[in-house]
């Protein structure tokens, strides 16, 4: 009989444990009272339309992906370097540089520099602890992926996903406003890679890109907007991201009609898109836009 | 007692008890066959139960679509799925842009490749083939 209960008490204990996540860590799930968010706040955004805002956002895999296909070398100058995970003291610059250095990582996967991403990983599990969602971020996975560089999708995948997991359970215990912060951390860095090197590499399709921000730029300050009262650095972090909109104000994306083109090759569909967007945007108004994403993103990584 | 621990030493072993990791490890395989040159960016895991009166796909999910790049929408499908997984695509306009599912002649694409030219946020709908129940993984991967 104590045989039994004892058996069945091990069950439990051992389905309780399958049910969290897999990675090994056992961080704590009790947070801080000034973490979480008034219910009526964090309605104002449902976590679905978050979610969706949160997908909406290029992929720094994406930007670092044409940057490849432009044939812009690598450089490590682009990255946030000077970003100490030691001196973000607040869940704000936490959450942010998390943000910020997620996209460094995707830049790092995708030029395959995984040697140096090492330390990035290092900073992004700290920062990750600092918020208390370390227990999503498997480390070590990463990092053995990172060093053996054979399967670039593993890594692009574990990062992802990890990344998704962190910002969906903030999401979902009632800590948006870490999760927002995130997102518009992983989009400044974005933004701030392709338009410094697009000083240097004018490309046409870099231009587009950055000038094509304009159609995530209102979902990001939709994101924000709850959150914006909240605190000096969410107020200050508001201020910039609307001086960013105005910069793209006069910036034009105009459309042109057509119908999809099918064909089917050894057995597989591939759909050319005949209908076109193309952004009308003066080179002063790029300058506009390098200017206040640089300075506001140099910013972020000082002072936070 | 001895017999009690070896079952559960046997169930934690065998994975029974890790439902978690082993989703996990279907979506990981769906990523791993999106072929070569396909860099993974996205995962929608899809699961439903049999429709009542199957009319739109029911699983929907925005995403930004990038000019100038081609995109790979790879569907798996889990092994206790009864339906295939299916996707089409809207935009913002709400036309279809594309489907995996040809309705002339039946057949169903397990993957299709997508050259994007219009930058925007696109609706994809996954569904099980007829409102079957089913599960499964789409994949979203990019192509150099």
């Amino acid at each position: 009989m104590k045989g039994r209960i004892l058996f069945l008490s091990l069950l439990i204990l051992f389905e309780c444990l399958s049910c969290r996540n897999s990675a090994n860590k056992s961080g704590s799930f009790v947070f801080p009272e000034a973490d979480s968010v008034p219910i009526g706040e964090a309605e104002k955004l449902s976590s679905e339309a978050i979610a969706d805002i949160s997908r909406n956002i290029a992929s720094p895999v994406e930007i670092a992906n044409l940057l490849q296909i432009i044939n812009v070398p690598f450089s490590p100058d682009y990255l946030a370097s000077s970003l100490d995970p030691n001196k973000q003291v607040t869940a704000f610059g936490k959450a942010l540089s998390l943000g910020i250095l997620g996209a460094d990582l995707g830049f790092l996967n995708i030029y395959e520099k995984t040697g140096s991403s090492i330390n990035i990983l290092s900073s992004i599990g700290k920062l990750a602890e600092g918020i208390s969602v370390g227990q999503f971020f498997n480390f070590e996975a990463i990092k053995r992926l990172s060093l053996n560089k054979s399967n670039l999708d593993s890594l692009l995948f574990l990062s992802v996903d990890s990344y998704s997991q962190i910002d969906k359970y903030l999401r979902d215990n009632d800590r948006g406003h870490l999760s927002a912060l995130m997102i518009i951390g992983v989009w400044i860095e974005g933004q701030y890679l392709a338009t410094q090197v697009v000083k240097q590499y004018p490309d046409k399709r870099l231009k587009e890109r950055i000038g094509e921000q304009k159609i995530i730029l209102n979902d990001l300050i939709l994101l924000a907007t709850p959150f914006c009262d909240r605190d000096k650095e969410f107020n200050e972090l508001c201020k910039n991201l609307l001086e960013i909109k105005e910069k793209y104000k006069d910036i034009r994306i105009t459309y042109t009609l057509g119908d999809p083109l099918s064909v089917e090759k050894d057995g597989a569909l591939v759909i050319t898109q005949t209908e076109s967007s193309n952004v009308e945007m003066t080179e002063d108004q790029l300058s506009g836009v390098i200017e206040i994403i640089s300075r506001i993103r140099n910013k972020l990584i000082l002072s936070n | 007692m001895k017999k009690y621990l070896i079952t559960l030493l046997f169930l934690f072993g065998t994975g029974v008890l890790l439902p978690g990791q082993s989703m996990d490890k279907q979506v990981s395989n769906c990523v791993m066959n999106t072929g070569s040159g396909a860099k993974y960016l996205k995962d929608f895991r899809v699961q439903l139960g049999e429709a009542p009166n199957p009319v739109d796909l029911r699983y929907r999910a925005n995403i930004s679509l990038w000019k100038n790049t081609k995109y790979r929408f790879t569907m798996c499908n889990y092994d206790e799925s009864k339906g295939k997984l299916i996707l089409s695509i809207k935009d913002e306009m709400n036309n279809v842009v594309l489907s995996s599912f040809d309705q002339k002649t039946g057949k169903i694409f397990p993957s299709i490749d997508f050259i994007c030219n219009k930058t925007g946020i696109y609706q994809l709908n996954y569904d099980f083939i007829n409102g079957q129940q089913g599960s499964g993984v789409g994949v979203v991967s990019m192509l150099k």
